[in-house]
């Protein structure tokens, strides 16, 4: 064959070695790979389409794609059978292409393969095709036009709640994107709105991925790509893109519409069918630089609309369940069965209306949520504050208090009960649970472990813990670093295992819970745990800590948290993607937690991060200073006492220093700090807090401990924030304002020579 | 209504509706479109390290905040307290475009007039003795003098101060 036939034998190779390498991670009941080798197969086609092949070839590769529809028309995991079909068609396509260059008749197709008509389907798609198989054509016609669209089947039973939560979130998405359009069209290298956009569909993906609803993934995915073409100035966005971003956008809006109606309770179970196909063929054209591609594409979208109308042919055919559809659904089924029985007749007389139905029923997220603008509810809960302020100064004002009125007791306990029983709605208002979040983790785990051939199961706990929505947000990037970690330098690989006598599936438990008002979140490895020769050796090198140091067990622990610390030997993919733990600390700090190591050689390490259960509420320790009040978040403090004179040693009479058992701490006198005049200069009269942040601790001086309460945290407003030393105010009892320390910042401040003097 | 017929420039664009009050031995005026209200002198909490005239910050119904005395701040000799000293809480807008509210200490609220453009004289010249950044100009009212305040660039002034006040 002349030379034009080289290439595509080359590719073709290489590709079939590629979907030998994922057919061998397979296991049936599961999807990884399947995305891959569906991707594979699809480079097979386009790379024999308009090649003289030999025409075996072209039935096998469609019978291929037959075997994958298959599987995706059902559920998303492989079975058994198509695992063992693949495995056979591998070496016989791989045969098959070394005949065809060396210019052999192809070997006969398996028996076992069934005839390849049925799968023709695909030529419809492919105007350009130059399979010409006149059999398979002619068997397709009575088929449908988009044959190889992906349906969607909802798992109804177990992923209810989040296919309520994509819903309601898609909605601002779909919003967003198409807010963004119409700023794209006055500007179309409005870098903000193309982030945002980007953001949508990135999110789309994420979210659509994780609930395996595949093809609004594989959409959201190309759109993403899209984007972030744009985004990169890789591609100019004329109107002919805009309208690709609105199709995209207008297509995830009806996928999204079908599902709200399925999880409103109508037509359960059934399989949703909206063309995605056309789209993402436009977007690749647009991508792959084919500048007409878009434009003709246009009438096309007119097409593709009726089209898709059209569809319900399908599902009224649909609408008597095919035969791998029911057998998917399994115990589901008698449910949205009774469901749809029980629906009145006329709402679906046929598959057309049904479709109408879709986009003109309410969309089904009527199930109890409000999206409420965070200033309102900023300021509900400030006036809640103001009002149990209020309710307590009532109740100990000294004319009431001398009353003797058992009808006023009683009045007064009620106000107090509404009240409090106020605060605390208001206050859950924020909170949702870490849920959905930690159960992103599991597939960041399974991923990962697949990626690194490890064994690595995931075991969680109390994801119904509720914490404020913005610390579950900025959670996230944080575990997810920290669950990378456990695998990749937690767990061993499956050998070295056996080799200590573990099991060789290694467990990572993520738990989360309550303790002493805190949230506590926990990552937990039974790994190698940490090898501290090495943290020391490598803090050393990189010149993180000095050979003459001498660090305790704890610090040690904690040299993993300093910038530019990676113990990773090499950069994977996994480790060293600029994101190190300090970032991880530094994240968690933001939110007013802390995060503390634990680790026993040879039987795993421990994280555990501890978060205030809100971030509008800490709780705090009132000190007095002079004649003002400050309040110490109790998250850094550890211990608080009255020294012994004799345990307080000067330097240059100036630098102080307390004896903390053992352990020298400088001690930072807050009213010269805070210029107050004090009511005590004598340490020994006064109160030294022990306040930690990170492996460092100061002894603050105060006068008096006044008490600990949980506050609610306010900014002091953009005029004062400079004020480094401060992370805030907040209202007290009796309605003044005491000012929250910033620990971290005091310590750092302090640390840094002639401040504490001034 | 003038506000609707004067040209956007110069002292006509000032034209308005003023809030007057007293500090010290003299009067001065703020925009009242920016006043969101007056209350009585209350506990302040003082703020470590800042400037002499930032007093520190009040609880107004549950928001924290700060209050600047503009007698310190203007370096007025008398600063004692009188029955009739009260805060005025204004809505002011940082150089980063957001917008905060803030108390500021006055000894006597007087009245809310309306000064036309033709009352509004530019503020003079006065060298290096006084910096007039923050003032819009001077308002001629019934035979006194008011002088008319752009409370932004005030604020703006006690950012800056205070930047230099951290750093010292």
């Amino acid at each position: 064959m002349p030379k034009s036939n080289e290439i595509p034998v080359k590719l073709l190779a290489d590709r079939l070695t590629k979907l030998a390498l994922e057919l061998n991670f397979v296991e049936p009941g599961k999807d990884a790979g399947l995305l891959p080798i569906n991707c594979f197969i699809s480079e097979i086609e386009d790379a024999l389409r308009g090649q003289p092949a030999p025409v075996e070839l072209a039935q096998a590769v469609r019978q291929a794609r037959q075997w994958l529809d298959k599987l995706f028309d059902t559920t998303v995991a492989f079975d058994a059978s198509t695992i063992a079909q693949l495995g056979e068609w591998q070496p016989w396509m791989a045969s098959a292409i070394e005949c065809w260059q060396n210019q052999q008749p192809a070997p006969s197709l398996p028996p076992s393969w069934g005839g390849a008509g049925a799968g023709a389907a695909t030529d419809q798609t492919m105007p350009g095709s130059a399979i010409s198989s006149p059999a398979a054509s002619s068997a397709a016609i009575p088929g449908p036009a988009d044959g190889a669209e992906l349906a969607l089947i909802l798992n109804l039973e177990s992923d209810q709640d989040l296919l309520r939560e994509f819903i309601n979130e898609s909605q601002e998405h779909l919003q967003n994107i198409e807010n963004g359009v119409l700023v794209l069209e006055e500007n179309p290298k409005d870098a903000d709105t193309l982030n945002s956009i980007f953001r949508a569909f990135h999110t789309f993906k994420g979210g659509s991925g994780f609930l395996n609803l595949t093809a609004i993934k594989n959409l959201a995915h190309e759109l993403e790509s899209l984007l972030d073409a744009a985004r990169q100035h890789k591609l100019v966005i004329d109107s002919a893109i805009i309208d690709l971003i609105l199709d995209g956008g207008d297509t995830l809006k009806q996928f999204v519409a079908e599902i709200s109606v399925q999880l409103g309770g109508h037509d359960a179970g059934q399989e949703i069918l909206v063309p995605t196909r056309r789209l993402i063929e436009r977007v690749k054209a647009v991508l792959s630089g084919d500048a007409n591609a878009s434009s003709p594409a246009h009438p096309d979208t007119v097409a593709q609309a009726t089209p898709s109308a059209e569809t319900p042919e399908l599902r009224a055919a649909g609408n008597v369940p095919g035969p791998t559809a029911l057998e998917a659904r399994g115990i589901a089924e008698s449910a949205a069965g009774a469901a749809v029985a029980a629906a009145p007749p006329p709402l679906i007389p046929s598959g057309q209306q049904t479709k109408q139905g879709a986009s003109s029923v309410p969309p089904g997220n009527g199930a109890g949520f409000v999206k409420v603008d965070t200033v309102k509810l900023d300021a509900l809960i400030d006036l809640v504050g103001e009002l149990v302020i209020a309710e307590s100064m009532v109740v100990q004002d000294p004319e009431i208090i001398t009353v003797q009125s058992r009808n006023l007791a009683r009045n007064l306990a009620q106000l107090r009960r509404v009240t409090s029983e106020l605060q605390r709605t208001a206050m859950a208002l924020r909170m949702v649970p870490v849920r959905s979040t930690f159960q992103k983790m599991t597939r960041v785990v399974r991923d990962l472990a697949a990626k690194q051939h490890k064994q690595v199961q995931l075991i969680l706990s109390g994801e119904d813990t509720e914490l404020d929505r913005n610390i579950v947000e900025e959670l996230s990037d944080p575990l997810v670093h920290m669950m990378r970690n456990a695998v990749d330098h937690g767990v061993e690989t499956p050998a070295a295992r056996k080799a200590r006598g573990k099991p060789e599936l290694g467990a990572v438990h993520l738990r989360a819970f309550h303790q002493g008002g805190n949230i506590v979140v926990q990552i937990q490895d039974d790994g190698n745990g940490l090898n501290k020769e090495r943290l020391l050796a490598k803090a050393r090198e990189k010149g993180i800590i000095k050979p003459t140091d001498n660090l305790s067990e704890k610090e040690i622990c904690d040299l993993i948290f300093a910038p530019g610390f990676s113990t990773a030997e090499q950069v994977t993919d996994i480790s060293g993607r600029g994101v190190g733990m300090d970032v991880v600390r530094r994240n968690i700090e933001k939110l007013r937690g802390k995060v503390e190591i634990d680790t026993v050689t040879g039987q795993g390490t421990t994280f555990t991060i501890y978060l205030p259960l809100t971030l509008a509420i800490i709780d705090g320790m009132i000190v007095s200073v002079g004649g003002e009040r400050f309040i110490i978040p109790t998250l850094s403090v550890r211990e608080s006492f009255r020294p012994k004179p004799e345990t307080i040693s000067t330097v240059h009479e100036r630098g102080e220093m307390v004896n903390v058992r053992g352990r020298l701490s400088p001690l930072l006198r807050l009213h010269q700090y805070f210029d107050q005049p004090p009511k005590v200069t004598d340490p020994a009269q006064g109160i030294i807090i022990v306040v930690e942040s990170g492996a460092q601790t100061r002894c603050l001086m105060v006068d008096e401990l006044l008490g600990k309460q949980e506050v609610v945290i306010k900014s002091l407003g953009g005029a004062l924030k400079k004020n480094a030393a401060l992370a805030g105010g907040a209202v007290l009892g009796d309605g003044r304002v005491g000012l929250i320390l910033n620990v971290d910042a005091l310590v750092k401040l302090s640390a840094t020579p002639g401040l504490v003097a001034a | 209504m003038p506000l609707e017929t004067v040209a956007p420039n110069s002292q006509a664009a000032r034209a308005g509706k003023y809030l007057t009050f007293g500090l010290g031995r003299e009067y001065y005026g703020v925009p009242v479109l920016k006043v969101r209200e007056i209350i009585r002198l209350c506990d302040i909490t003082p703020v470590p390290q800042m400037p002499d005239y930032v007093k520190g910050v009040i609880n107004l119904r549950g928001k924290i905040i700060p209050v600047a005395d503009l007698r310190v701040k203007f370096r007025l000799a008398n600063t004692l307290n009188t029955d009739l000293t009260c805060i005025i809480v204004m809505q002011v807008s940082l150089p980063d475009s957001s917008s905060t509210l803030m108390g500021l200490i006055v000894d006597a609220v007087e009245e809310v007039i309306n000064i036309t453009a033709a009352d509004i004289e530019p503020p003079p010249d006065f060298g290096t003795a006084l910096d007039a950044d923050y003032i819009l100009g001077m308002a001629k009212v019934k035979g006194t003098v008011k002088t008319l305040l752009d409370i932004d660039r005030v604020v703006i002034a006690v950012n800056v101060n205070e930047e230099h006040a951290v750093l010292a």
